[in-house]
């Protein structure tokens, strides 16, 4: 069985996501802090994949990851070339700032800014269909005010008073604005594609 | 014929399926005093989810203090077997149950007794968990002379004019309002639209319809109209309509409802 670490910064219920990954055969482990070691055999885990769940603001979770020593750890995860996933603010997190916390600085390893959707209603909640990619014209669950309006690594887009990134894939590392683990079945096949680096 | 009328919006109008939970049980009132047994919720639950459902609500759910371990449990369970969002109400009183219930694995809260008694909860709500875990439910009873806010799970009258009560609770910041015309509850003759419209222009944040539905068409009428998204129980406990006969229906008729 795959283990999948979900990071749990503390600011919400991480149940959906851990069912999610249950039903699709993965281990999920959870942790506040980075203790399995990626290097060490002596931990008789070997990670395969990690997820940065969607859960609180820009600012509070960048601070927690920075607090709890996850900073590090994501750049080894990346260099190793393990699946990482990034979920709503999970997502927002791997570009460089954002318009919600002006005075954090993201991971920056993709370019460009988290921005406010100019949408009718605030926050968009709701299911809104995708332009492009493996789940292109079908319905994802949204639950966000901020997101990314463009960027190179552009997999899928989506409209609400205006268009913005719904989800963003290079080499091992995706990031979705939507809530896969809420998202019924194809949301969960996203899941399944993202860990196993298909693309998405 | 279909007027849908945002263009710049890939937002699918939601159907909402409501659960009315009495010991671990989905009911229904029959005349506000029998209640007859409908099933088993996680079982529905499921249901509803293979029909299409978009998200579903359960109410009434620690309606006592010494329910709501139990309460706890099932909102756990729920979690675990959906994957698609639920908000749970009725009976949270405190920030402590309102973060008890989150943290079991509740998507969002509706509060309504609690957001008139103690409205600072829905701030210290949004601050911890985001605006998206609040909703409010705003009841209301239009009569002849006036409209009127009612808590209590409907029973109490008080003193909040509508507009300026939703207006508050968003600038407080709840994510959603469910807006639930007294007035339509049971009648079967559809969604009040006019009004919840009228919410619906005056605050930032989508407002839900409830009450009144008992055919497709009542859906058709709100989405028409741009109403975000529609709240029933009734006619889909009883089995009278499936959630993807509703969307079928609404489809044909050009609104851009979410198939699965």
């Amino acid at each position: 069985m795959k283990n999948i670490i979900i990071i749990d910064t503390g600011s919400g219920n991480l149940t959906s996501l851990e069912s999610a990954l249950k039903k699709l055969g993965y281990n999920p482990i959870r942790q506040t802090e980075p203790n399995l070691n990626l290097d060490d055999s002596s931990n008789n885990v070997a990670i395969n994949g990690i997820v940065l769940p969607g859960q609180g603001r820009f600012g509070l979770v960048m601070q927690q990851l920075k607090k709890l020593g996850w900073i590090e750890y994501l750049e080894q995860v990346k260099q190793k070339n393990l699946p990482i996933l990034g979920i709503c603010v999970g997502m927002q997190i791997l570009f460089e700032s954002s318009e919600e916390d002006p005075g954090f600085a993201g991971l920056a390893w993709f370019d460009g800014k988290v921005q406010k959707i100019k949408s009718p209603k605030s926050p968009m909640v709701g299911w809104a269909k995708l332009q492009g990619g493996f789940a292109d014209q079908q319905y994802l669950y949204f639950v966000n005010s901020y997101a990314v309006k463009s960027s190179e690594c552009t997999v899928a887009t989506t409209e609400y008073g205006e268009r913005f990134c719904a989800s963003v894939q290079r080499e091992n590392i995706v990031g979705v604005q939507f809530h896969p683990e809420k998202s019924a079945e194809i949301g969960h096949n996203i899941i399944a594609r993202a860990l196993s680096g298909e693309p998405i | 014929m279909n007027n849908f009328k945002n263009p710049i919006n890939n937002l699918a109008p939601r159907i909402i399926v409501c659960m009315d939970i009495k010991q671990g049980r989905v009911v229904k009132g029959v005349n506000f005093k029998q209640l007859k047994d409908m099933g088993e919720p996680i079982e529905l639950a499921l249901l509803y989810e293979q029909q299409g459902v978009d998200e579903l609500v359960f109410l009434d759910i620690a309606a006592t203090i010494e329910k709501q371990k139990t309460a706890l449990n099932l909102v756990a369970q729920i979690a675990q077997n959906l994957s698609i969002p639920f908000t749970v109400g009725g009976g949270l009183t405190t920030l402590d149950d309102v973060k008890a219930f989150l943290d079991a694995g509740a998507d969002k809260v509706a509060l309504n007794t609690t957001a008139i008694l103690t409205p600072s909860t829905i701030n210290e709500t949004a601050k911890i968990y985001g605006n998206q875990c609040i909703v409010v439910a705003v009841d209301v009873l239009k009569t002849v002379e006036a409209l009127q806010v009612y808590s209590h799970g409907g029973q109490k009258l008080t003193n909040k004019k509508l507009l300026p009560w939703c207006q508050e609770v968003a600038d407080r910041g709840v994510g959603e309002i469910l807006l639930t015309c007294m007035h339509k509850d049971g009648v079967g003759d559809g969604f009040d639209c006019a009004l919840t419209q009228q919410v619906s222009e005056s605050v930032p944040v989508q407002v839900i319809a409830s009450g009144g539905a008992s055919h497709p068409v009542h859906f058709y009428e709100a989405f028409n109209q741009d109403i975000d998204a529609c709240l029933a129980a009734g006619m889909f406990h009883s089995k009278k309509y499936t959630v993807n006969e509703v969307k079928d229906y609404l489809f044909i008729q050009g609104i851009p409802v979410r198939k699965i």
